[in-house]
């Protein structure tokens, strides 16, 4: 027997837990369904359900430290089956957005993102930004004359490389922060060791080129995760692939430009100048990006609209992800268009919105859902470094619902 | 006495094509001509020709009685009704004849020339005929009677049940023993909810419910009152209260309520030891009173701690509280007989033990549960951000609480998980350490709160004193309390509120732990029950189960050696005795089971329509072959009225069939069998008697509580005498029928037969 643990039960986490999206979750009655029915959870000490009950109870240290909330991919399963309404799949999202929140510093953006009464705040932040570089670079808010080339309004060698390589800066250090806190909080866990099982754990390594062979490129547990989960896949696997095509199409134009500085690799500008000609495969790449992404993000969107409000909802950090998404690729499909079309009245105040949303994707990005990218994958690697994953796939829960 | 009798034999549902009517008719004629004007078949007796057959044979022969042979009595009840001067008999020659029949094992008889069938309608004809000229139409005499309604007990079931049978135009006399109305619902500062949507608790309306019954004119009210004694019979009670008054009054409402329990039995969860640690009782009083405080320093606990599992307070953990203090002296409540008070009367009035036990935690359960759901919520109402914690074994919330049970489990302060309590200790600056194993969190965990509370039982009043104080010769307490921990409860499924003092209906808490709704509605029945109770005694007819029953049990006092069986075993007390010994009859009191009739070794106890030389008769109609291997065994089958006769029929129903040899005489009750008809049928060469009827013991399903249970006692006396005699006691048993075995009879019959069969022949045939 094992001696008792003093618990601190506090519902003002509960409270904020119910805020984040998880309302539902004082409806759990441990019946356990949840856990059965999940096709991603492992069998030895499956979630959602103690998840369920700690969070019922407030027991933020066990929720904070729980690596188990980032193995679900939510597809809803739990949710569905409740019987008693309870949405395990939001609660566990929320924990992630608590997770999200607290996880670093500074405290006051984890706090304006958590609900839509900052949104203003977060907004006004860089569109006040642009505006007076705008006002500077302009002398005042006119259309610069001539070619359509967004370079004349935001000069990428003063404002724009500058500002992003800092707020990169600034989104790196605080996810390796981020990182290094859950780790830490991982390794805190007492560790479960399998008598008379012989376990070989693989390094860090393994289990890194695993997690993006295995989750990131093929997105396979998204095809365990459920039946009818053939939307969510489609949309998600597009709109990872879109952010990678337009990963690649940023780096080329920043590696060509900056590095066609360095003298002998002048020749490097030839690959990235921008505007770039439509034949550019450079630019092919960055117009199959914006489609693929215009279209993940249609697939996102119409299944979230069309939820069962009844069975799992979406909270605030669901929509703001997908708000701003659509924000940068509705503006910067609009800045495409419109500088082909040539309206530069148009095209110029596009491109304003477009720094607005690509400012707000990254700045505020480890405190938003899209954390998820950065700490998701820490946990998985972390999971098959620990045992709690297997390496190679196991089929130890079949059955059909 | 039936004189002039008509005689019908019916010829529906395959009778004709199965018997020969009229040789059923040519039996009767060749012994009962004289008695019998009228003996003739119908091809379908209740067809509206057949009736008018029978009405104008009535009318043009005067005769006053028909005997039926056609289905069971169970059937056509309305069609064959001739009005209160003919008495009807029902032989049932369809369900356990004909349907019944085993056409296999007729077949190879018949071969043999032997019609058992034939046999069998032929007997059960002549029974009828037999039965009824033994018969008489009762003639109740009918006494002047009170309608006054007592209700004692003032608190919500009391006000409750003065309301309704006001409301229904009867006069109330309301008896509370404290000053005040209202009971334990006065300190009660809400109630679980009470109607929809049955999610948040809600004052009692206790207030508005007073002031009604306090604008009646039909209520009377003593407050400060209670009730001395209680004599006399349904319809003519004298009620005599503590203020010296005596009030006539015709049935009770008993609404007595429940008592706190014994805190001792808390102990081993920590109170009285620990500060910290209350009851909900005094939460209660702490909420009604405004705000909820520690003892220790009188501050509002931030996180309570409710446990609902009182496991460490079971008869196991605590052996040494478990001996009731009953259980020394066995029949302690049904009280010692009254010769024991005649001969010494410093004696004194019989000690009532007290019930009370760590059971009624457990039997509390279900209020216990609501109660703790309810002053969780008031935690954290009082205080938003406080924290209630109900550790439970199971969550007792049936019905429409469950909704009650969601709501709270919904609110973010309220933490529920079931757990088995390991100890409660003292912390730190008062506040309470609770251990605990098995939790929903999956491990050992501990709690500390600032306060814990633990479940108050509702021990009935009727647990702790008589409260009733009957002047009944069986005692001033009901019987039995014991077999139900002390709650007025006739343990009747299909009777509730009837308790065994005829005239005196339990209702809410000392009936079983209830809710304000559940008493509320229980009032209203109890109410009912005792209007119908004044509304039968006033015409001298039965009030239940045998509702409307005219039939009464007359003495032939010449016979009568004061032996007391009858005044003992009467499971209702209907029966005092004089200072000699015999027996003084309060027929409002009798429910007509025959259980007297039965307990008499004089036979002198007969109803006019049922009595020990009727059934006698009926036995002596039964045909026994001399030899057993040429014309089989018989059996004779005494079965109850109320559970094994419906059965024997529904079986038959579903096609079923049983022996040809038994023959089946359906009583009022088990309890009703005399020794005397085991003895003729034994004597008579009938190889072996079943006793069919209800279930007895501590879950019984006697009709009439002890019937069968008494049965199964002289069966016991038969059997010594059968041994006496060198007949194998076997051959009379008595085996316990539901009304819902049907499946099971048959079954139980043959069996009984087989056995019979391999014994051979009763030794006393062809004396």
């Amino acid at each position: 027997m094992s001696s008792p643990v003093r618990i601190q039960p506090d519902p003002s986490f509960v409270r904020e837990l119910q805020a984040a999206g998880g309302e539902s979750v004082k409806k759990c009655y441990q019946c356990a369904t949840c856990s059965v029915a999940c096709p991603l959870s492992p069998s030895e000490n499956p979630y959602p359900r103690k998840e369920m009950v700690w969070a019922q109870w407030g027991l933020k240290d066990k929720l904070m430290n729980d690596i188990d909330v980032w193995l679900c991919h939510n597809c809803g399963t739990c949710s569905d089956l409740c019987p008693r309404g309870a949405r395990p799949g939001d609660t566990l999202a929320a924990i992630r957005n608590m997770t999200y929140r607290k996880l670093v510093g500074p405290a006051c953006i984890g706090e304006w993102m958590s609900s839509s009464k900052h949104l203003p705040k977060l907004i006004a932040i860089p569109a006040i930004l642009f505006a007076v570089i705008w006002l500077i670079t302009q002398g005042g808010f006119s259309i610069p004359e001539g070619d359509i080339r967004f370079g004349k309004l935001y000069p990428g060698d003063y404002t724009i490389d500058p500002l992003f390589m800092l707020i990169f800066g600034f989104m790196g250090w605080s996810f390796y922060k981020g990182v290094m806190n859950m780790w830490k909080s991982f390794k805190s866990l007492p560790e479960t060791w399998q008598l008379g099982v012989e376990v070989e754990k693989p390094t860090v390594i393994q289990a890194i080129i695993d997690v993006v062979r295995d989750e990131i490129i093929t997105h396979r547990k998204w095809n365990d995760c459920g039946k009818e989960n053939t939307e969510r896949f489609k949309g998600h696997w597009t709109l990872v692939f879109a952010f990678v095509a337009l990963a690649i199409v940023t780096g080329v134009v920043a590696v060509s430009h900056w590095g066609s500085k360095v003298p002998g690799f002048n020749w490097l500008h030839m690959l990235g100048d921008t505007p770039m000609p439509l034949y550019s495969p450079v630019k092919l790449l960055a117009v199959a990006g914006m489609v693929l992404g215009l279209y993940g993000l249609t697939m996102l969107t119409r299944r979230r609209l069309n939820q069962d409000s009844q069975k799992s909802g979406s909270s605030f950090y669901d929509w703001y992800l997908l708000g701003v998404v659509w924000a940068v690729f509705v503006t910067g499909t609009g800045c495409f268009l419109l500088r082909l079309a040539g309206v530069a009245g148009l095209a110029y105040p596009m491109y304003y919105l477009h720094l607005i949303s690509v400012f707000m994707l990254f700045a505020y990005l480890p405190w938003s859902k899209l954390g998820h990218l950065v700490y998701r994958t820490t946990a998985l690697v972390y999971a098959r470094v620990s045992g709690r994953l297997p390496l190679s796939r196991v089929e130890d829960k079949v059955f059909e619902i | 006495m039936a004189e002039k009798l008509g005689v019908y034999v019916c010829g529906g549902c395959g009778l004709a094509e199965a018997v020969d009517l009229d040789a059923v008719c040519t039996a009767v004629k060749n012994k009962y001509q004289p008695q019998c004007p009228v003996i003739k078949t119908h091809p379908v007796l209740c067809s509206p020709e057949g009736k008018a057959a029978i009405e104008a044979d009535i009318a043009e022969a005067g005769l006053d009685g028909v005997c039926l042979c056609a289905c069971s009595p169970r059937s056509k009840w309305d069609v064959f009704a001739f009005g209160d001067t003919v008495q009807v008999e029902r032989v049932n020659l369809r369900e356990q004849g004909v349907w019944s029949f085993d056409k296999e094992t007729g077949v190879v008889e018949m071969a043999k020339g032997i019609n058992d069938l034939q046999l069998i309608c032929n007997e059960y004809a002549l029974m009828g005929v037999v039965k009824l000229t033994k018969s008489n139409i009762p003639n109740p005499e009918v006494a002047e009677t009170f309608k006054t309604i007592l209700v004692l007990g003032g608190g919500w079931t009391g006000l409750n049940a003065a309301n309704a049978a006001a409301s229904l135009g009867y006069e109330v006399v309301l008896v509370e023993k404290s000053d005040t109305l209202g009971g334990k619902v006065v300190n009660f500062y809400k109630t679980f909810p009470l109607s929809h949507p049955y999610t948040e608790a809600h004052e009692t309306g206790l207030d508005k419910l007073i002031s009604q019954v306090n604008a009646s004119k039909k209520v009377t009210i003593f407050t400060g009152t209670s009730l001395e004694k209680f004599s006399g019979a349904p319809g003519q009670y004298k009620a005599l209260l503590s203020n010296g008054q005596t009030l006539d009054v015709g049935s009770m409402v008993l609404a007595t309520g429940w008592d706190a329990g014994d805190t001792k039995y808390l102990a081993p969860l920590g109170y009285g030891e620990i500060k910290n640690v209350i009851t909900t009782a005094e939460l209660e009083k702490m909420a009604k009173g405004g705000s909820i405080t520690r003892p220790s320093d009188g501050k509002a606990p931030r996180s309570v701690a409710f446990l609902l599992n009182t496991a460490a307070c079971s008869t196991v953990a605590c052996p040494s509280d478990v001996v009731m203090e009953c259980d020394a002296a066995a029949d302690a409540p049904q009280n010692p007989p009254a010769e024991a008070a005649a001969e010494g009367e410093a004696a004194g009035p019989a000690p009532f033990c007290d019930l009370e036990s760590q059971r009624h935690l457990a039997l509390s359960s279900e209020i216990s549960t609501l109660v703790a759901l309810k002053q969780a919520n008031y935690v954290v109402e009082k205080d938003p951000e406080a924290v209630a914690f109900i550790f439970y074994d199971h969550m007792m919330v049936p019905g429409i609480n469950e909704r009650y049970y969601k709501a709270a489990q919904d609110k973010p302060g309220i933490m529920l998980s079931k757990a088995e309590i390991k100890s409660v200790k003292s912390g730190s600056g008062g506040s309470v350490i609770i251990s605990m194993e098995n939790t929903l969190l999956g491990e050992s965990i501990e709690i500390e709160a600032d306060l814990v509370v633990l479940p108050t039982a509702l021990v009935p009043t009727t647990a702790h004193s008589p409260v009733v104080n009957l002047e009944y010769r069986q005692g001033l307490a009901f019987p039995d309390l014991n077999l139900f921990e002390g709650y007025a409860d006739s343990n009747y499924i299909c009777f509730p509120y009837e308790t065994r003092r005829t005239g005196i209906y339990a209702a809410g808490a000392v009936r079983q732990p209830m809710g304000l709704a559940l008493s509320a509605d229980d009032a209203m029945g109890a109410a009912l029950k005792a209007i119908q109770c004044v509304s039968s005694a006033n015409k001298g007819v039965a009030v239940h189960p045998r509702s409307g029953d005219r039939s009464y049990p007359v003495f032939n006092f010449v016979r009568c050696t004061q032996c007391k069986r009858c005044t003992e075993e009467c499971p209702f007390g209907a029966l005092d005795d004089d200072p000699k010994g015999t027996p003084m009859p309060n027929p409002t009191r009798c429910r007509r089971c025959g259980t007297c009739m039965g307990a008499c070794p004089e036979r002198v106890i007969s109803f006019d329509n049922y009595n020990i030389d009727m059934i006698g008769s009926m036995i002596r109609e039964m045909q026994v072959p001399p030899k057993m291997d040429v014309g089989g065994p018989r059996v004779l089958i005494l079965a109850c009225e109320n559970d094994a006769y419906p059965a024997l029929d529904m079986a038959s129903l579903r096609g079923k069939s049983w022996s040809s040899y038994v023959r089946v005489i359906p009583v009022r009750c088990l309890g009703s069998v005399n020794a005397i008809w085991v003895a003729d049928a034994m004597s008579k060469g009938i190889d072996g008697v079943m006793l069919l009827g209800c279930k007895y013991g501590d879950d019984y399903q006697c009709h009439f509580v002890k019937g069968s249970e008494l049965c199964n006692r002289r069966k016991e006396n038969i059997s010594e005498s059968l041994k006496r005699l060198g007949v194998e006691p076997e051959r009379v048993d008595q085996l316990q029928v539901a009304i819902d075995e049907y499946d099971v009879v048959p079954g139980m019959i043959d069996q009984f037969m087989d056995m019979i069969v391999k014994m051979g022949p009763n030794p006393f045939k062809g004396y």
